[in-house]
């Protein structure tokens, strides 16, 4: 059998000794995004989990040029990068945005919003894990439903559903944009490979479960980054032109429940909050089978079975 | 080496904040409390074979077609596996992990894939270490005599078999049908061991041409392992009209004439492998045999391999009969039984078989023969050797009689068994013996090897596949001649079928743990994970991402 990851296996582009915690899922995808866009990148980094993990003064990880931004400027300033680059005939070098879930869907959205109108050429990479997790696990625009964090309590959590980043930026009509998660890494580097080809706004947006808000152990960070994929809650897809809708991998259908046993942020959830949890996946995931099955004729070219 | 930067004065610190070291320098290793340690452990597989063959070590060398390396690992363990390949009851196929998930894998027939290969490039053990001055008799050339000097060999012993018929192979040979175990098999696998330095001395039965005083005198050390051949006494009236099984097996497969069984009735009494074996040989020189059980199929004590097989070969099965007199009328056999029903469970945890009253009935056939069992040769032996039950004895671990320097095994002491354990039996008494010629402790304290269990196998990573199956003669085919019935795997069912296994327990680079770690502190050397524990945090991903189970997570604390 032997290794199982050709293509994986090649230099890191971080060093070690990373400050992130235990299990850190933003680590493991920022590993395979990296190796896929090569050292012939410039990454912007907004106020997020990752101005800590790169490390403290005058240490840094990344062995490419890392710039950190303010939290509602990442796309805004990688696109300023851009236009310095091209005007010093730097064309080859890429530019990654690489921000977490508050510095896209709320902070920086506005930023963000901006350059992918005006379709700017730059790779905006969101690692999500879903609240304020730097700052003490503060709910977001992208916390789940009915989760707990810090600002949402057990006693009253989250009450409106997760903002759909996706849905959002396929309004904007860009070239690429697709999901993707760490426990498919080869998925995601494959993603990365296709976005780094192409010219204009690419979006990415990269599930990345957080041990420590997520209230679970870290070695579970893959475990439950599959179910994610597998109880449907976070299909793995592209859409090209903000119209062709692609699913890359048929999910095994597990029960969402399976997903929150292993997550303390969920511990509360009674059996109808599941049930109504349950419908919101299935309805949101028809749909998506729905506009897979417009831009192929089918769903059966939907791949089944084991996936990286 | 990544060096910490030391400011001298505020000129020295850039204007902005700018980062020009790597966090190499820091040793987030420290903030471990558990670390991951890397560790081959014991397959299912591994652990049920006698043996101890390390199964899913050379299925990776299968997957890598490099069968040198397979077989190097196949017979660290296992002098002959194009043998154990085809006659072993494969007691690792019944514990394997994939059978929760599909079906489980054929290793038996991956064995005697690898097994051929040897045959066919020759044998070569890859260094034999030198010799060690020390001369070894062994009685006995069947699986336990064989393999005990092969293992011997590989110490760097010399060893001289003493046979006491004209070829080697004892059971091998004599005992088991050619259509399970081609004699041109079994003689190229002898050959090459012979190769090995072995030297044999045939026609020489002990107590009539060797004598055990002699050859202790003779040698440093003496292994007997001269086999089970004598046929258990039923105890019942005209027993004196009946055949021997295994005798029968042995005119078989000695080639001798089999005319005189053709188109009669014959009555095999037993239902054991030995039974199997006769009924089955019966209707290949087309005799029309059939068997007599006094207890029912659950009770048999033949494999269910060999059960079915023998009903697939159109043979009647009578249960709950039980011969009680044979008489011969006018060189028929007139056969007496009685009716059986089961009664309470006994010794062995299989029900009792209680006669019941007036159920006589006759029957006549050309032969009876029996096939209820076989014992070692208690008369052969003296004193000194017999335990406390009046049997030949020797210490299960180590093969040691109770005379120094006297080593045996093998079904002469453990009574029928199967292949791989009298093979087992010489692996433990090979190492003894060494262990006694150099003049240490033979008892050996063994710790049993961790096992993977189902639980640990993360299956996500596996796609369901079907197992592979031998091609095998037609039922009609097969009855008419003594072909071999199972074919070996082409290099293509062996490559798929090798593919299916988990690997429980034994590291074949798949690279999970290096792709999955978040501290980059998995490194890939050589083709292994190496865990860099400066930076390692203790997260515990890699244990948890781990297919097959290897990877540990060890308290510091």
């Amino acid at each position: 059998m032997a290794f199982e990851w050709e293509e994986l296996l090649q230099e890191e582009v971080l060093d070690p000794g990373i400050l992130s915690c235990q299990g850190c899922g933003s680590t493991i995808a920022i590993r395979q995004v990296l190796k896929a866009l090569g050292k012939n990148t410039i990454i912007t980094v907004p106020a997020c989990c990752w101005t800590i993990i790169d490390g403290p003064f005058p240490y840094h990880s990344l062995k490419i040029p890392f710039f950190h931004t303010a939290f509602e400027t990442a796309a805004a300033a990688a696109t300023g990068i851009r236009a310095g680059l091209n005007t010093r005939g730097y064309k080859d070098t890429n530019v990654l945005a690489w921000a977490g879930d508050g510095g896209t869907f709320d902070i920086g959205l506005q930023a963000l919003s901006g350059v992918a109108e005006s379709n700017e050429d730059i790779l905006y990479i969101c690692y999500d894990n879903e609240a304020y997790m730097n700052t003490g696990i503060q709910r977001s625009g992208a916390t789940p439903y009915k989760a707990w964090t810090t600002t949402t309590p057990y006693e009253s959590p989250n009450k409106r559903p997760k903002k759909n980043i996706v849905e959002i930026m396929r309004a904007h009509k860009i070239p690429y944009i697709a999901t993707a998660t760490v426990a498919f890494p080869l998925d995601l580097y494959k993603k990365v490979k296709k976005a780094k080809e192409l010219k204009g706004t690419r979006f990415i947006h990269v599930l990345a479960p957080c041990p420590p808000g997520w209230r679970m152990d870290s070695e579970l960070t893959i475990k439950v980054s599959r179910l994610a994929v597998d109880t449907k809650l976070f299909p793995l897809y592209e859409v090209e032109d903000g119209e062709k809708l692609t699913i890359n991998y048929y999910p095994k259908e597990i029960p969402i429940e399976e997903y929150f046993k292993l997550q303390g942020r969920f511990r509360h959830l009674e059996e109808e909050d599941i049930k109504e949890i349950q419908e919101m996946i299935n309805t949101y995931f028809e749909k998506l089978l729905e506009e897979h099955k417009r831009t192929h004729g089918t769903i059966d070219n939907i791949k089944r079975g084991v996936y990286k | 080496m990544a060096e910490r930067i030391r400011y001298k004065n505020i000129d020295e610190i850039p204007d902005v904040a700018l980062s020009t070291g790597t966090t190499r320098v820091l040793k987030t290793g420290s903030w471990r409390n558990v670390k991951p340690v890397i560790e081959n452990k014991a397959a299912p597989c591994l652990k049920a074979c006698p043996l101890g063959t390390k199964i899913p070590h050379y299925f990776y060398w299968i997957i890598e077609k490099d069968l040198e390396k397979a077989a190097d690992v196949l017979l660290e363990r296992n002098p002959f596996p194009a043998i154990t390949g085809r006659v072993c009851p494969a007691f690792c196929q019944i514990g394997c992990n994939r059978k929760r998930f599909d079906e489980r894998i054929s290793i038996r027939e991956l064995e005697r894939y690898v097994g051929d290969y040897i045959i066919k490039r020759g044998y070569k053990i890859k260094e034999l270490p030198s010799d060690t001055g020390k001369r070894i008799a062994v009685i006995g050339s069947g699986p336990a005599g064989m393999a005990v000097a092969y293992f011997l060999r590989r110490y760097g012993h010399s060893v001289t078999i003493f046979e006491r018929e004209s070829k080697p192979g004892g059971v091998l040979r004599y005992g088991i049908p050619s259509y399970r175990l081609p004699k041109d098999i079994l003689d190229k696998e002898f050959e090459m061991l012979l190769n090995m330095g072995i030297k044999i001395e045939t026609n020489k039965e002990l107590g009539k041409d060797v004598y055990l005083d002699e050859l202790r005198q003779k040698f440093d050390a003496v292994f007997i392992g001269i086999g089970a051949w004598v046929e258990k006494r039923m105890r019942m009236e005209g027993e004196e009209n009946l055949l021997s099984g295994v005798h029968f097996l042995k005119d078989v497969n000695e080639g001798k004439e089999t005319s005189k069984f053709k188109g009669k009735k014959v009555a095999v009494i037993g239902a054991g492998n030995v039974a199997m074996d006769v009924v089955r040989t019966l209707k290949r020189i087309g005799a029309e045999p059939c068997i007599l059980y006094r207890r029912t199929e659950k009770e048999m004590p033949a494999l269910e391999e060999e059960r079915e097989k023998a009903k697939a070969d159109g043979i009647p099965f009578h249960f709950l009969t039980l011969p009680i007199k044979a008489e011969n009328r006018n060189g028929k056999i007139l056969l007496t039984n009685q009716k059986m029903k089961l009664g309470e469970p006994d010794k062995s945890g299989r029900r009792r078989p209680i006669p019941i009253e007036g159920s006589e009935f006759q029957e006549e056939y050309d032969f009876v023969i029996k096939a209820i069992g076989e014992e070692a040769d208690r008369k052969i032996l003296p004193e000194e050797y017999l335990g406390e039950d009046g049997w030949p004895y020797a210490d299960k671990k180590t093969g040691a009689t109770k005379v120094e320097g006297v080593f045996a095994g093998g079904d002469f002491i453990q009574g029928p068994s199967t292949v791989v354990e009298a093979e087992a039996w010489a692996q433990r008494a090979a190492r003894s013996i060494d262990r006694f010629l150099k003049g240490e402790d033979i008892n050996v304290k063994e710790i049993p090897p961790r096992t993977v269990s189902f639980m640990l196998i993360r299956t996500e990573y596996f796609d369901k596949a079907p197992a592979i199956h031998p091609q095998e003669l037609s039922v009609e085919e097969r009855i008419k001649s003594f072909e071999e019935e199972v074919k070996t795997f082409s290099e293509e069912m062996a490559l798929k079928e090798a593919k299916r296994c988990f690997s429980c327990g034994y590291c074949n680079s798949c690279g999970n743990c290096y792709v999955y770690c978040p501290d980059m502190s998995i490194l890939w050397k050589d083709g292994k994970p190496v865990v860099d524990y400066d930076f390692c945090k203790g997260c515990g991903v890699c244990a948890s991402e781990c297919p097959r189970g290897i990877i540990q997570m060890v308290s510091e604390i």
